[in-house]
């Protein structure tokens, strides 16, 4: 028997090369980044610590602030987006998947539905240009170069990527529900509608938290279909611009546009911060709350 | 014991191991070759690069070899920026020009150039683009690329067309094919905003605003966006509204290609960097230059310096690649690049030859012009907002919105003033 201090020293090695790893790359840089942001290294002097000075310049600068609060109302737009339409649509898919209508053929349409999840954004953004491009696809109008229409019609491309995503989750909650109480509902004469609604919807509901959680960080740190269809300073007239690209823009520099990194650092912050507060919170307030059964 | 220290040692072993792993990939230099690298972003020249420039120059300098590395011209930036932030960055290094590399150059990426030999064979105005602060060359100047309209000769022949020398008689060619229906008369969409800035605003503009006077009494602060000349420019581009094709404001730069290369479009507004990609399904085709704002009057043409090339300050084979770029101002590179790779131009002050003949068409059109780089680049896109991508955005109301020149030009110099101090 090995006594119980030696066996939290085990423990402990055991989790070290993990740890290490964890520490060194995702840790690490996280902390020196938010410490970046507390700091002036542009100047001639070298790096000056300046406080808030950085976060008061990003929210309240006529210029940057504008540039930031239009890259924020967008990334809550592509998160709503993709919560509005994802979601339900997922929930159809799941829900004819494990329904009787398409037994034989389901594997196949699990499949083909969730192919483009594992397809590269760059290519998924490049097929739906030419589908919408105004010379020889589908629609005359310029889905992309309009500004009101710019940002849905990449989010909708976004979501017909990912909407597989809530669809696997939900299609393995609805499937691990046990048979013997969908027989038992049915016996009590619940039909096919009102046995989804009343006896599967309330007992995959914990899903949806998660999924919406999910959702949220994926889109408040979401960059590549932006860049990959309207590179760093997206247009037309920042319309599209989300707060991946501001950050990319900004601390890497575009063409025109000089790099500054505790700008950008400052914008990585504030993004870490809008996910980790959110997220929190819907730890604490919500996760807890939403009742699961046990089956 | 034994037992115990086993999973540390297992740990240990691990650890070692991913250490020596990273360093057998430094560096593998035989005694007698130096290889040096050479970062950059111009992709599309890999191959000219590789199997012309290159050999020409290892034959002449043997014991040095030189490796490509090219990056996406996008991505560019931020690569060479972490390379060089973490001591990995190539030997010798492409420069961006004007407001860019003098950030470089301020961090401290390049060395000084001022002992180099080849710098002679340039012009002040040929190395401005890559001074630093105290005046001194960072870079040997590579190319520069110039700006115009490409058109389709036979769409020319077949409507009567004449090469349009004033803006009026430009403006009536795009009306006679637009009212002719059977051609677009501009392939040009506003999905790219840099284009519409690059190719079409510093082309059309500079006969307003005059060239170097108006883009340097802006940086002196002499000049306004606001005043009529640079209004009317502005207002020059957003009278070619009419003339775009349907649904423009989707339509990106590699659609306004296919739509002139498949003989859709009469006229395209481009760089000359273009040249190869413009001929590859074998149009007649042809260049005019931006047309004077009036008979007779002064015309002006963009010549954007475009490629540099410096020593990375870390770089640990000085002396080879100090050799390379002394090979690179010598007009025997200028002669087999300029012929291998059509549509850049050089820089140096001898003159050499153009066996692209469309090549040779623009470089035709800098006769009687007066020369001036991109109105927006150089100290005015230091700051935030930068002029430059400001610019972009600005072009892209004025053709999807309908903002007017006055306001467009008035937010320029209003965000301009925000943080721009005169240099004058």
């Amino acid at each position: 028997m090995i006594r119980a201090g030696a066996r939290y020293r085990l423990l402990a090695l055991f989790v070290l090369p993990a740890l290490v790893v964890y520490v060194a790359f995702s840790v690490y840089p996280l902390i020196s980044s938010v410490v970046l942001s507390f700091f002036d290294s542009d100047g001639p002097s070298g790096s000056i610590f300046i406080g808030l000075d950085n976060y008061v310049h990003l929210f309240v600068d006529p210029y940057t602030s504008e540039r930031f609060w239009n890259a924020l109302l967008n990334s809550a737009e592509f998160f709503g987006i993709h919560l509005l339409v994802e979601v339900p649509i997922g929930l159809l898919m799941a829900a004819l998947l494990t329904s009787n209508t398409i037994r034989r053929s389901r594997g196949v349409y699990r499949t083909l539905l969730f192919i483009p999840a594992t397809l590269s954004v760059v290519i998924v953004g490049f097929v739906w240009r030419l589908i919408i491009n105004p010379l020889f696809g589908v629609v005359k109008f310029p889905l992309l170069g309009d500004a009101a229409t710019a940002l849905p019609t990449i989010s909708l491309m976004s979501v017909w990527q990912y909407v597989g995503i809530p669809m696997i989750f939900l299609y393995t909650a609805l499937i691990a529900i046990p048979d013997d109480i969908l027989e038992a509902s049915r016996i009590d004469g619940a039909r096919a509608w009102q046995q989804f609604w009343r006896i599967k919807f309330p007992l995959i509901l914990p899903q949806f938290g998660l999924i919406a959680i999910l959702t949220y960080i994926w889109t408040f740190n979401g960059f590549d279909i932006v860049y990959a269809l309207n590179g760093s300073a997206p247009g037309p007239n920042y319309a599209t611009d989300i707060l991946g690209t501001l950050f990319y823009r900004t601390f890497f520099g575009s063409s025109g546009q000089v790099a500054d990194l505790d700008l950008g650092a400052t914008i990585a912050s504030v993004i870490f911060f809008i996910i980790l507060i959110v997220t929190a919170a819907y730890f604490v307030v919500l996760q807890r709350r939403l009742k699961t059964y046990e089956l | 014991m034994r037992s115990k220290l086993a999973p540390f040692a297992a740990v240990v072993v691990t650890a070692i191991g991913i250490s020596l792993a990273g360093c057998s990939a430094g560096s593998s230099d035989s005694g007698d070759t130096v290889t040096i690298t050479f970062g950059n972003w111009r992709t599309e020249d890999a191959a000219l690069w590789e199997e012309n420039v290159i050999p020409a120059f290892e034959e002449s300098h043997p014991g040095i070899k030189v490796v490509y590395q090219p990056t996406d011209t996008n991505d560019y930036n931020a690569a060479i920026q972490s390379q060089i932030e973490s001591g990995t960055g190539p030997d010798v290094i492409m420069c961006r020009p004007f407001d860019v590399n003098r950030a470089w150059i301020t961090d401290g990426y390049f060395d000084n150039l001022k002992g180099l030999t080849s710098i002679a064979n340039f012009t002040p105005t040929a190395l401005a683009a890559w001074q630093g602060a105290d005046g001194d060359p960072y870079c040997v100047p590579i190319a520069s690329v110039l700006a115009g309209f490409y058109y389709n000769t036979a769409i020319f022949d077949e409507l009567g067309l004449e090469v349009p020398t004033t803006m009026d008689e430009f403006t009536a060619v795009l009306k006679t094919i637009k009212d002719d229906g059977k051609y677009l008369p501009l392939a040009l969409g506003s999905a790219d905003g840099w284009q519409l800035s690059y190719n079409v605003l510093d082309s059309i503009g500079p006969n307003y605003w005059k060239g170097e006077d108006g883009r340097l009494g802006l940086i002196d602060g002499t000049k306004k966006m606001t005043d009529p000349d640079f209004v009317a420019a502005f207002q020059a581009f957003a009278d070619l509204k009419p003339y775009l094709p349907e649904g423009y404001q989707s339509i990106t730069y590699e659609d306004q290609m296919q739509l002139f290369t498949l003989g859709k479009a009469a006229i395209m507004a481009d760089g000359s960097w273009d040249v190869t990609a413009a001929s590859a399904t074998g149009l007649e085709l042809s260049v005019f230059a931006p047309p004077a704002v009036e008979s007779g009057g002064q015309r002006y043409l963009q010549e954007m310096p475009d490629q540099g090339v410096g020593l990375n300050a870390e770089s640990k084979n000085k002396a080879a690649a100090t050799e390379f770029l002394e090979w690179l101002g010598s007009t025997d590179f200028q002669k087999i690049y300029v012929d291998k790779v059509p549509g850049f131009f050089s820089m140096g002050t001898e003159p050499v030859e153009y066996t692209n003949p469309l090549a040779q068409k623009f470089a035709d059109l800098k006769v009687d012009a007066l020369l001036t780089p991109r109105l927006q680049l150089d100290r005015l896109s230091a700051g935030s907002p930068p002029l430059d991508d400001n610019t972009w955005a600005v072009l892209q109301t004025i053709l999807n919105d309908g903002v007017s020149a006055e306001d467009a030009t008035n937010k320029l110099q209003t965000d301009l003033d925000s943080w721009y101090v005169p240099a004058g």
